[in-house]
């Protein structure tokens, strides 16, 4: 693995645009780089392993990157910054729960029809508002997001309504319900590792290319010949799949889902958007520096800040969002970039 | 019949507090291209700027605009210079600072008054006026005029002024106007500054219809998308107008058919006119290409 | 894979113990708190657990519980997830023996069943959602009024107390019921019509709302056409307060106006001003100026709350929060350990009459581990001070109710 490799992994945004990368990654490249990625995170799962309060904010760590990177999908190499993707988590969520609820479906097999479910709506609700560009886009996503809220809501024949879902704790593997936090970190860890596999391929794909080039100029793209809307509805649907199957996860993680709990705005459709910004918008590993920077810090600061001043925690994560957005532009993986580029290049 | 009218009123009172909210928005979304979250937040501070005013000063909500508006400016102001300019070429971090901006000003105003809902009381909210079977609540008669006024005076502003002339420069073409000596910051910090100003105006003059709450902004926020894209990007008579559709379509679906259906409506109503006009009713054609594409 | 639940928190527990020995070493008893401490609900999250600690004062004053002062940590939960985290930041970290809570039922959902995992009592003083009791978690108490007690007792007001203030049959009053569309306003409407149809009572419509509405004109316009004698709403505080001001302008004046749940505030009084709110009947968790009879130690309580924070309590919540965790030390102390099973047991014992604690509770568990002693009380403000009325025992000398507006 050269140096050269590691540049271009992260190196295809939008500022370098047309130019040659130095050395192109191959789809195995990545693949190697996620199985250290994973041995890595494994092993601090590990070292940690006997302490439950670390291993259900790894749980949720892995989740929220595994989700955040099925959102860069569509919105990182995409270009198109949807913030309804709490709609796709959310059916995934409800497929999953009614099918091992009503008809004792093993949610190993329900996570099928969740993702189908999440790509068919995807696709459907996205035909129409992909002729949206830019903002425009993103606030008819919320828009969705909103209604989908009130929908789940006054429907409670499938999702329970207000009182939303219970699902009765019955351990077991077949049931996708532990009695250790130890385990549902490693099905996240699975997740997140099939997500990064999934990621890496579409972004080494044709696919994937096409992604970035209508998100760079999506007139001129048009203009080579891709078929923007076919190219944006394939991503949207690989992106609302996996979002779906996490959404099944979050469901059999908690054990109790409701509208509030799936389809809040800041909590859910706008954190996959912001935990990918943070760690670098459109890369591959971006999400994943995110999740792993942002969710650990925000159960930090609501564990150690909340005793006194109401609010106190969240006062905090507002400042330090502000400040990372004023001295990290690029996210994460863009100040690595940058580092890299002042000092990593000269000793090459 | 008399029912069907008196919807009408409250569909239309309704609509001039969505437009109300919506044009400090609809300036800073429509000339510098920033979607900011943190839009509801200013209403917020204005709300609790009248209630400050009202508690140590006794003053009436409706006085307070003299101190809350000229206050609500400077922090605007401040906010774009400090923490949006220096963003100004990364509009996807811009969303993320006015989240981090949204959080961080919900939960300061939550530690200070530990979220207690607070009403700054004005002398008209008891007054209704009433016209055969219909009843119209002055204050939200007051927020009807006002929208109509800030409407009227920003068109004029926008069309008849220097500044304005600079600022729709700007809009079109942020190169071109630097380049015709347009000074673009100057220009988006004072535009900023109108566009917190005016949702200070809005936040006292709906001081006394709501009681506020520190998360009040985010009940705003949405509506206030909806109108001002619904309307059109940047275009002040597109907000003015959207609000008064948002607020018909709600007062009619939430009387004759299900108020805890009503959100969902009109949003699907919205949605529904974004696809079939992608620029809004009464946007520039094809201002939304520009959409979110580097401007320098 | 089925390892039984009790072997794994064997080992969890040996687990969590080698992990934190040192805390083992502990001199308190020490107390998880759960509940909203930032969002929308921060408030009556704090209010509730001040509640708690004026408890544990008092508890502590009497000995502590298990001869061990009484220690109180807070875990901040605005949603199920948090729920989680705190259990686990609480009973992983800091070792806590039981948990207490809750303002937000979903939370508590949540919470409990992490709570199990560590086998620890999860003590609940006020979540309302009444599948929390029904579902049978072994390790789930609640000690306070439910949706139900509040439906049932909402009900009952207006079939006996209301119903002859305006002179009328149970079966001659038409009644709207308004509910904001959360699971709280929800469970508490369904079961306030089903009450109150089996009483004979007319429901001439039921509406829905959301607590964060902008405008409720439609709300109140649907109820104004039906024209109910008495309109019975259950919501929070910004929803309830827009919705007085728009039966205000409206000129909907319904004989008689009960709230559920919120509106005994100076919230409200101060939105509505004194002429405002006057008349309105408001069900809630009992207040303070109880008469001593009925709730006795109710004005101590008051004295201590503004002594040690210095300000009226600004909700009623805080103490049924006080008398919910009297009665957790009570239970723990009577079962000799903070044991889930041990406290379960020991609950059998309990059979206290109505008016035996501050709130005027009493307290009698059913197999569910739910205090069927518990209930809210009805305030009507009177001349800008809510006045409790009912249940008449309650309400002491001169307390009377005025006729509505």
């Amino acid at each position: 693995m050269s140096k050269t490799d590691t540049m271009s992994g992260v190196t295809s945004t939008r500022d370098e645009g047309g130019a040659v990368p130095p050395g192109i990654t191959t789809f195995n490249t990545e693949l190697l780089r996620i199985a250290g990625i994973a041995v890595a995170l494994l092993a601090v799962t590990w070292v940690y392993s006997g302490d439950p309060f670390i291993l259900n904010i790894m749980a949720q760590t892995f989740l929220f990157a595994a989700v955040s990177l099925s959102w860069n999908i569509i919105g990182g190499f995409g270009g198109q910054f949807s913030l309804g993707h709490g709609v796709f988590f959310a059916i995934g969520a409800y497929t999953t729960a009614n099918l091992y609820i009503n008809w004792q479906i093993s949610p190993w097999l329900a996570l099928i029809p969740a993702a189908i479910l999440a790509a068919l709506v995807a696709v459907a609700v996205s035909w129409p508002t992909f002729r949206l560009r830019g903002p425009f886009f993103s606030i008819a996503t919320i828009a969705l997001n909103e209604v989908a809220f009130v929908l789940a809501n006054y429907f409670g024949s499938i999702t329970g309504g207000p009182r939303g879902l219970t699902i009765p704790f019955k351990a077991g593997l077949e049931n996708m319900i532990f009695t250790s936090r130890f385990h549902s970190v490693l099905l996240m860890l699975g997740f997140l590792v099939v997500c990064l596999i999934v990621c890496a391929w579409v972004f080494r794909s044709r696919l994937g290319y096409y992604l970035q080039a209508l998100h760079l100029d999506e007139d001129a793209a048009r203009a080579t010949g891709i078929r923007v809307l076919q190219v944006k509805l394939v991503g949207m649907a690989i992106s609302a799949a996996l979002t779906g199957i996490g959404g099944a996860l979050f469901a059999m993680y908690l054990r109790f889902i409701d509208p509030p709990t799936l389809l809040s705005l800041p909590d859910i459709g706008v954190k996959f958007a912001l935990i990918a910004l943070i760690g670098g918008v459109g890369t591959l590993y971006g999400p994943l520096a995110g999740a792993l920077l942002i969710v650990p810090l925000e159960s930090q600061l609501r564990a150690g800040l909340s005793a006194s001043v109401p609010g106190a925690n969240l006062i905090v994560l507002g400042a330090i969002l502000i400040l990372f957005a004023l001295f990290m532009k690029k996210g994460i993986v863009g100040l690595v970039m940058q580092l890299w580029d002042r000092f990593g290049r000269k000793s090459q | 019949m008399s029912s069907l009218l008196n919807i009408i009123v409250v569909g239309l009172l309704l609509g001039g507090i969505y437009g109300l909210v919506s044009m400090g928005l609809n300036l800073i979304f429509g000339v510098i291209r920033i979607v900011n979250f943190a839009q509801g937040e200013l209403v917020m501070l204005g709300m609790y700027g009248a209630y400050v005013c009202y508690l140590f000063i006794g003053l009436d909500p409706y006085l307070s605009i003299f101190i809350v508006v000229p206050a609500l400016f400077l922090f605007g102001v401040i906010m774009q210079r400090f923490i949006l300019q220096p963003l100004q070429n990364e509009p996807m971090m811009q969303i993320f600072a006015t989240f981090g901006l949204l959080l961080l000003l919900q939960n300061v105003v939550l530690a200070v008054t530990r979220g207690q809902g607070y009403t700054a009381p004005s002398k008209l909210s008891e007054f209704v006026i009433s016209v055969g079977p219909l009843n119209i609540s002055v204050v939200r008669l007051v927020a009807l005029v006002a929208v109509t006024a800030a409407a009227l005076f920003l068109s004029w502003f926008v069309k008849n002024t220097m500044a304005g002339k600079a600022i729709r420069a700007v809009t079109q073409d942020r190169r071109a106007a630097r380049l015709m000596g347009i000074n673009v910051e100057l220009a988006f910090m004072l535009t900023f500054g109108a566009g917190a100003a005016l949702a200070g105006l809005a936040g006292t003059l709906l001081a006394p219809i709501y009681t506020m709450s520190p998360q009040i902004g985010g009940n705003f926020i949405m509506a206030a998308f909806a109108v001002v894209v619904l309307g059109g990007l940047g275009s002040v008579w597109g907000a003015y107008i959207g609000g008064f559709i948002i607020g018909l379509i709600e007062a009619f679906a939430g009387y004759y058919l299900d108020p805890a259906l009503k959100t969902a409506i009109w949003f699907l109503v919205f949605i529904g006119v974004l696809i079939v006009k992608p620029g809004g009713l009464f946007g520039i054609a094809g201002a939304e290409e520009v959409g979110l594409r580097e401007q320098n | 894979m089925m390892i039984s639940r009790r072997i794994f928190l064997g080992t969890v527990l040996a687990g969590t113990m080698l992990a934190s020995a040192p805390s083992w070493a502990q001199e308190t008893f020490k107390v998880g708190v759960i509940n909203p401490f930032s969002g929308p609900t921060a408030l009556y999250g704090d209010e509730v657990t001040r509640g708690y600690e004026l408890a544990a004062d008092a508890v502590n004053k009497e000995g502590g519980i298990l001869g061990k002062q009484v220690e109180l940590i807070r875990g901040n939960a605005t949603a199920p997830q948090e729920g989680i985290a705190a259990v686990e930041q609480l009973a992983g970290r800091d070792n806590v023996d039981v948990f207490i809570g809750t303002y937000l039922s979903a939370v508590a959902q949540a919470a409990s069943e992490a709570a199990l995992n560590y086998n620890k009592l999860y003590w609940d003083t006020n979540a309302l959602a009444a599948n929390l009791t029904e579902r049978g978690l072994p390790n789930f108490v609640r000690s306070g009024p439910f949706s139900q007690s509040f439906a049932d007792r909402s009900a009952e007001f207006i079939t006996e107390l209301v119903a002859k203030e305006l002179g009328k049959q149970p079966s001659e009053l038409k009644v709207w019921i308004e509910h904001e569309e959360s699971i709280y306003g929800t469970s508490i409407a369904d079961r306030q019509k089903e009450a109150l149809e089996k009483a004979g009572v007319q429901v001439v419509g039921v509406g829905a709302h959301n607590f964060k509405a902008i405008d409720l004109t439609d709300s109140i316009l649907r109820a104004r056409d039906a024209k109910p004698d008495v309109y019975l709403n259950t919501g929070y505080v910004p929803d309830g307060n827009l919705l007085l001001r728009t039966a205000r302008d409206q000129g909907f004046k319904p004989a008689a106006m009960v709230f559920v749940g919120t509106g005994d505030t100076k919230e409200t009084l101060e939105a509505m001003g004194e002429a405002g709110v006057e008349g309105l009947y408001v069900v809630s968790y009992p207040r303070p100026d109880i008469s001593e009879e009925f709730g006795p130690g109710s004005s101590a309580y008051l004295e201590a709350y503004k002594a040690k924070y210095n300000a009226e309590p600004l909700a009623p919540q805080s103490m049924a929060a006080f008398v919910g965790f009297k009665m957790m030390a009570e239970a723990v102390n009577a079962a000799e350990s903070a044991e889930p099973e041990a406290v379960r047991a020991a609950l059998a014992e309990f059979d206290k009459p109505e008016s035996s604690y501050e709130t005027g509770f009493g307290v009698k568990y059913n197999e569910n581990a739910q205090n069927t002693r518990a209930f809210p009380t009805v305030v009507q403000w009177q001349s800008g001070k809510p006045v409790t009325i009912y249940p008449v025992a309650a309400a002491g000398e001169n307390k009377t109710v005025k006729a509505a507006q």
